[in-house]
């Protein structure tokens, strides 16, 4: 797929409402193989009900960016920074509950494996930029 | 980064919201840009310059305190 046609997706209104709702959906049969239908069905109404209000809310310069519509290079920044927030905020989690877990005499299982996944990752999309440039 | 984005905008009569459409970018980012709380990226600041008939240089001032 192009970039531009990435990017027609993703900024489009609709694509964050149907992602929203294609996760509820597979977090409904997901629930439902596991025998707990009803924690699917309420993260498929929680999840409706977010893409809903992103679909129908104002026109903020917030949710617009959110929902893709409204998203410009500034707005992209933004969201870099953000998700690099989030990035840090799970570390952190992650790292103190896995020495909670290991001051419990547990395994610190499945905090562990979750930071070395985290860990390669970011060594990975650090070598990839790198080598593109 | 300083710049005069303001000062064009009005010369020429422009609002906010109608230099964000020919920018293609929102009107918050404009105000960001005027207010020096967002520096634009290159090809921004190089589609402004070009439509106001500036430089960039006239545009954006690094050494302005």
């Amino acid at each position: 797929m192009t970039r531009n046609r990435r990017q027609a997706i993703t900024s489009s209104k609709w694509f964050l409402p149907l992602f929203s709702i294609g996760i509820g959906v597979v977090i409904l049969l997901t629930s439902w193989l596991g025998g707990q239908l009803a924690v699917g069905l309420i993260a498929l109404a929680v999840l409706t009900g977010f893409g809903l209000f992103v679909l129908l809310a104002g026109r903020s310069e917030t949710i617009r960016g959110l929902r893709g519509d409204g998203r410009d290079e500034r707005f992209a920044q933004i969201d870099l920074t953000a998700t690099a927030v989030t990035g840090l905020v799970l570390i952190v989690a992650l790292v103190v509950a896995w020495l909670v877990q290991i001051a419990q005499g547990h395994s610190g299982s499945p905090y562990g494996w979750l930071m070395a996944v985290g860990g390669l990752a970011y060594l990975l999309a650090v070598a990839f930029l790198r080598w593109r440039g | 980064m300083k710049n005069h984005v303001r000062r064009l905008r009005a010369e020429r009569g422009l609002a906010q919201a109608q230099l964000a459409d020919a920018m293609r970018v929102s009107r918050q980012t404009i105000n960001s840009i005027e207010n020096d709380r967002y520096t634009p990226s290159l090809p921004l600041a190089l589609a402004l310059a070009r439509y106001f008939g500036v430089t960039v240089e006239e545009m954006f001032d690094d050494q302005e305190s």
